[in-house]
């Protein structure tokens, strides 16, 4: 489903990543581990698109189309689905008004007839309950006055409603209590249907034991420096990263 | 002086031949009224940004000092082929009041105001209503309140165009809200100019809100086919103990119009207004909105919102005299300001010296979405109590990147992402709007001006 080879990318003119490669599946989870500053959070913008992430050299192809020829909607439209790690706050503009657009606008490129409020609005209340939030929050403004859990909660709302192949989860856990987290990992699982793909971004292994990676990778300064499975996980929560910074030469 | 009076001769003119034509109604009270601001406006001249002129820095009226404008001439035929559909509030009953190129407009209005049902209500023995009618009515009914109030909140000597909009006074609507009156249905004063030639026309409103008296008053200012004109309107509102009035404009003269607006309120103990302005057209808007905090327990919010495109100029200016204790201001502003737009915010608040618990709060808030686009933003506080609460902001700054980022990262194309983040910055305003079927026109307004600039 994605390619990604020898991806280099600098941010303001610094190289972050530096010769990326990896390579996911239909319906596999990878995680992509590694400590502050090693380009993991970079990675998972230069995928979804954000602009001043510029890519240097390598190639990501998604179904096999070039993605980096594509702008962050196309990308989104394609299926590819970013969770924020620190989700935006956009003042004025109301949750249900924001996901319809880009409900609708997923549904036109696929050929297929927009919603109209009424029935968005059944939808969208639908997929609260599901998710576990309160459809009241659906007529707020986008993350504004959300707590930490919220806006994770939020995120999961977004792939419910929009319903990607591919999802980039950046520190999916950050800012979330056990149970929070718990509720979280659940919704996301409960999305998983078959024909899913996940990468996890994370720097702990906390959320690996919620959401069962099949592959871990280790990002250290800017290259994977070591594939394994989830035992990979483990040795990192107990040893650290230092063995292996050490091992990629830093 | 030479200049001088070049500037004022052609209205000199105009106003001897509007005082010997025009006048139709004219009580000797009402000739006096106009000859002295007309005085006043000769004395003035028009206003120029030369140095100590604080209030005229940013905005240069030399093109209407430099054009000639016709004053209207009535043409019922104009009125009868104006199809006012497209000015429709989304609601089953209004009190309408319709000006075609100044001229009050029998056909399209809603609103027959009889001698009968004016001196009632002046008398105290109110039917089930407002009055809304023609000022021209009011002024031959000899209503009480219209003599004891027309000029005297907004003075001509300190201000040309308040000036010249009394000078020319011989009609407008008049509204009253007798007293312990609730009116359900919004009150609707529409002004339309037809653009045709160049005219000036001088809308003249006066509001007066009885005790505990409670009204919403929507004035709208359109534009049937563009064209360079001038629309110099004045308002007076007074407010008795206890009422609660929301007025809302909404400004969309043409593109190449000049429009000058200038609102002057005087509030009562306890009492309420709520305003929001919106300026989306003309090329060249100066827009004074002022109250006077008169007595303890008052409190007014003043909601703008200002739109330029091309080269408009829009200039807000908005000043709030805390003449007493316990009153309470709250102000937001916003700008949005594409092209090669130039937007202006002044907020004048001054604080008495016997003035203690005033709570005062202004913010300005501007998006530039051009790099032309530029815009001049001061508060202005003069604070002579101490035990007051008084806050002021002003942000200039683009659209979020971040914001527009997560948009795009959902599926939501530039455009829309866009609009969505300019809609998202102008809802506070249009969301203080508080009668349903007024913020639905304006939202609607907002919204075709909005999209159809992009």
């Amino acid at each position: 489903m994605l390619e990604v080879q020898g991806l280099h990318a600098e941010v303001n003119g610094v190289e972050i990543l530096k010769g990326v490669d990896l390579s996911v599946g239909v319906d596999e989870t990878h995680a992509i581990m590694g400590p502050n500053g090693s380009g993991k959070s970079t990675l998972a913008y230069v995928l979804a698109g954000r602009p001043g992430y510029e890519v240097t050299a390598g190639s990501v192809t998604f179904d096999g189309e070039d993605l980096l020829a594509l702008p962050a909607e196309e990308r989104a439209r394609r299926g590819l689905f970013l969770s924020f790690q620190h989700p935006i706050e956009i003042p004025g503009v109301r949750m249900d008004h924001f996901l319809r657009a880009g409900y609708n606008e997923l549904r036109k490129s696929a050929g297929e007839e927009q919603l109209d409020p009424l029935k968005f609005d059944r939808l969208i209340r639908n997929k609260a309950k599901a998710v576990e939030m309160e459809p009241a929050m659906t007529k707020r403004a986008v993350n504004e006055g959300f707590s930490g859990g919220e806006k994770k909660r939020n995120e999961v709302l977004q792939m419910a409603v929009l319903e990607p192949r591919l999802r980039i989860l950046d520190e999916i856990d950050s800012g979330l209590d056990v149970d929070a987290l718990r509720e979280v990992a659940r919704g996301i699982t409960d999305l998983s249907v078959p024909g899913t793909s996940t990468i996890l971004v994370t720097h702990y292994d906390r959320v690996l034991s919620y959401l069962e990676p099949d592959q871990v990778h280790v990002l250290i300064n800017g290259r994977i420096a070591r594939s394994g499975g989830r035992a990979l996980a483990k040795e990192i929560e107990e040893r650290g990263y230092d063995w292996l910074e050490a091992g990629a030469g830093v | 002086m030479t200049q001088h009076a070049t500037v004022t001769g052609s209205w000199s003119e105009q106003f001897r031949r509007f005082e010997h034509n025009g006048a139709e109604i004219s009580p000797a009270w009402l000739r006096d009224v106009r000859r002295s601001a007309f005085g006043d406006f000769e004395r003035l001249g028009f206003p120029t940004a030369r140095r100590g002129n604080e209030p005229w820095k940013y905005t240069n009226v030399r093109p209407i000092a430099d054009a000639t404008f016709a004053l209207a001439e009535y043409d019922p035929d104009v009125s009868a082929g104006i199809d006012l559909h497209a000015y429709e509030l989304p609601c089953p009953r209004v009190h309408q009041l319709v000006f075609v190129d100044g001229h009050y407009e029998p056909g399209l209005s809603t609103e027959p105001v009889t001698e009968a049902g004016l001196h009632n209500d002046v008398l105290g023995r109110h039917g089930d209503g407002p009055v809304v009618g023609r000022l021209a009515d009011a002024i031959e009914y000899r209503v009480p309140l219209v003599r004891e109030h027309l000029g005297r909140l907004a003075p001509a000597p300190g201000n040309a165009f308040t000036a010249l909009n009394t000078a020319f006074l011989r009609d407008g609507a008049f509204v009253q809200i007798p007293d312990g009156t609730f009116v359900p249905e919004p009150i609707y004063l529409l002004f339309i100019s037809t653009g045709a030639q160049a005219v000036v026309t001088h809308p003249r409103v006066l509001i007066a809100a009885g005790a505990d008296s409670s009204a919403t008053v929507l004035q709208s200012f359109h534009s049937l086919d563009g064209g360079t004109y001038l629309t110099n309107a004045l308002t007076e509102v007074v407010t008795a103990p206890g009422a609660n009035l929301r007025l809302c404009t909404l400004q969309r003269e043409s593109n190449d119009a000049f429009h000058i607006a200038t609102t002057r309120m005087e509030q009562a103990r306890d009492s309420r207004i709520a305003s929001v302005v919106v300026d989306l057209g003309g090329r060249l808007v100066r827009r004074e909105t002022a109250t006077l905090l008169g007595a303890s327990g008052a409190s007014v919010s003043l909601n703008g919102l200002y739109y330029g495109a091309g080269k408009c100029h829009v200039d807000n200016q908005t000043f709030v005299d805390h003449a007493a204790p316990g009153a309470s201001s709250n102000e937001v502003y916003k700008g949005i300001l594409d092209d090669a737009s130039h937007g202006v915010f002044s907020g004048g608040v001054l604080v008495r010296p016997d003035s203690q618990q005033t709570v005062a709060h202004q913010v300005n808030k501007n998006l530039l979405l051009s790099s032309d686009a530029e815009v001049d933003t001061q508060p202005k506080l003069e604070i002579y109590a101490d035990d007051v609460t008084c806050t002021h902001g002003a942000a200039v700054g683009q659209l979020d990147a971040d914001a527009l980022f997560y948009l795009k990262s959902r599926g939501i194309g530039e455009d829309v992402a866009r609009n969505l983040l300019v809609h998202g910055f102008v809802s506070e305003v249009l969301d203080a709007i508080e009668d349903g079927a007024v913020r639905q026109h304006v939202e609607q307004a907002v919204a075709g001006c909005l999209s159809g600039s992009r």
